[in-house]
């Protein structure tokens, strides 16, 4: 029987600080609870600090109010501020920067749409895009409003972004070879 | 390394296997331990440290680590049973939720954003600690009744977006849950460690708290008893902006089949269930008169006297929309 652990990770048989094993952009990586990651170690600083991931972006200060630190976990769109790391064990993350290395048509729509003046918003608007076309392929005008409701761009680039994420869904249904004229 | 803005005040993260290891823990903290699954309210505080420093947490009990989980959407005889650390994303995507229990269906898809619904909880939506400008800031600049002090500093300072029915204890915070009107409006039972709970007796005004939980007492389980077959219900809520704000008032009705239930959220410290109009509609009145029944005995004050007409306005149109004759769509 597993006993309460006070480390907030997995813990070993030999009673010694628990590890967290997550993988983030298809890569595994693993951590020491209280030497790599501590309990109150946010998602997002985990990112960025240990493993250079800058994407995740930071305006609201940690309220979760802004989306611009959202990755997806286990698919799901996550706002990384305001999600434990050692929560994450066992977790499947994914960045930008794993959607960049895949060639995802999403980077690409963004920036034939000029979907950004700053940028500053960017990567946290695409992981919500990659969330929603992944549960719905083919999103109305309405649904794209909806899934992004999340996320704040301050230069106000909304028209383009919605453009953006309606031709990355074009873009993604080509590849697939369904439909289309 | 880099430190980006606040960080989250030091805790303890305890993985509660069972119900029995989660009770365990919180009750060997004694208070200084809070209950955590979807995080997006407690990790607020913890970053933003409203409270004193006695009243913060110094462990968090990890709910979602808990065997067998407590995230799931079931009907049983005619009764859905939704477990505690279930996310609000999937119930409001859930094909038996939104076919027999609408408004709560609707309630869970009106949270914040789609990134918060993905994370929060329906056991969190419903515990959460209110919204109030002065609440919410640093101790040392706010030290109100719901923080052990003397003063409600609303009360003589912004209360627009508080309380039309008075004070409990001295604070005028709205309750500012989405679900807490649905289950209200539902029927709901709030099923925890000790007891099951009519969700309407669910709620309580304490320092800080939001519920009458004890502090070794989690929510296990929301059962929903399914409308009979010709009552619908209904969902409906104002708020600034489409999207991430708390409601500045809420409704969820249930009409139809001998049934009429009414309940207002963010008028009060507590839900309100609106007895008044739900007698006026068994009576056989209109929804007008229902709506304008459903505000009997507020007691605004001048700056918030006009969540009044907003809050007739929502529950006539909430009640015309489950009644089949109101026109869905053109929010507020």
């Amino acid at each position: 029987m597993s006993s309460a652990n006070a480390h907030g990770g997995r813990q070993d048989s030999s009673g010694s600080p628990g590890v967290i094993r997550l993988t983030v952009n298809g890569k595994r990586y693993e951590f020491k609870v209280g030497v790599d990651v501590m309990p109150f170690t946010a998602l997002r600083e985990l990112l960025r600090d240990r493993l250079g991931l800058t994407s995740l972006k930071e305006m609201c200060e940690g309220e979760g109010v802004c989306g611009s630190c959202t990755v997806l976990v286990d698919g799901r769109p996550t706002l990384s501020c305001l999600t434990l790391a050692v929560d994450c064990d066992g977790k499947e993350i994914e960045t930008v920067e794993g959607l960049a290395e895949s060639g995802h048509p999403l980077l690409e729509a963004f920036s034939r749409n000029y979907a950004y003046q700053c940028g500053y918003c960017t990567p946290g608007f695409i992981m919500s895009a990659k969330a929603l076309l992944d549960r719905n392929p083919d999103p109305s005008y309405e649904d794209i409003v909806r899934g992004l409701s999340g996320n704040i761009c301050r230069c106000g680039t909304y028209a383009a972004i919605l453009s953006a994420t309606r031709e990355a869904a074009d873009a993604l249904k080509a590849r697939r070879g369904g439909g289309g004229l | 390394m880099i430190l980006m803005g606040r960080p989250l005040r030091r805790f303890e993260l305890i993985n509660a296997g069972t119900v029995d290891e989660a009770v365990r823990a919180l009750s060997k903290y004694d208070g200084r331990a809070w209950p955590f699954a979807g995080g997006t309210d407690v990790l607020r505080v913890l970053r933003f440290r409203p409270l004193p420093e006695d009243l913060m947490p110094d462990a968090l009990v990890n709910l979602k680590t808990i065997s067998p989980s407590m995230s799931y959407i079931k009907e049983e005889d005619g009764v859905l049973r939704i477990g505690a650390t279930t996310r609000l994303a999937d119930i409001s995507r859930d094909p038996l939720v939104r076919s027999g229990y609408q408004a709560l269906a609707e309630a869970a898809e009106a949270v914040a954003t789609p990134q918060i619904r993905e994370m929060g909880t329906i056991a969190g939506n419903i515990s959460q600690l209110p919204q109030c400008l002065y609440f919410r800031k640093p101790d040392d600049r706010f030290h109100c009744a719901r923080k052990g002090g003397s003063v409600c500093y609303a009360q003589s300072g912004d209360y627009r977006y508080h309380s039309i029915f008075g004070a409990v204890n001295n604070c005028i915070m709205p309750n500012t849950s989405d679900i807490a009107p649905a289950l209200v409006a539902l029927g709901a039972r709030i099923v925890t460690n000790k007891r099951t709970l009519e969700a309407e007796g669910f709620w309580d005004v304490r320092v800080p708290g939001n519920t009458v939980l004890d502090r070794d007492e989690i929510i296990t389980e929301i059962q929903v008893t399914r409308p009979p077959p010709g009552a619908r219900s209904k969902f409906l809520k104002f708020a600034v902006r489409k999207s991430i704000d708390f409601p500045l008032v809420n409704v969820a009705v249930v009409r139809g089949d001998g049934v009429a239930r009414v309940a207002l959220n963010a008028v009060a410290p507590k839900p309100y269930r609106a007895y008044a109009a739900e007698e006026v509609l068994l009576g056989g009145g209109s929804e007008e008169e229902a709506a304008s029944a459903a505000l009997d005995g507020a007691v605004p004050l001048q700056m918030n006297r006009w969540k009044i007409s907003v809050a007739r306005t929502l529950v006539k149109r909430a009640l015309l929309m489950a009644s089949g004759r109101g026109a869905e769509g053109g929010g507020p």
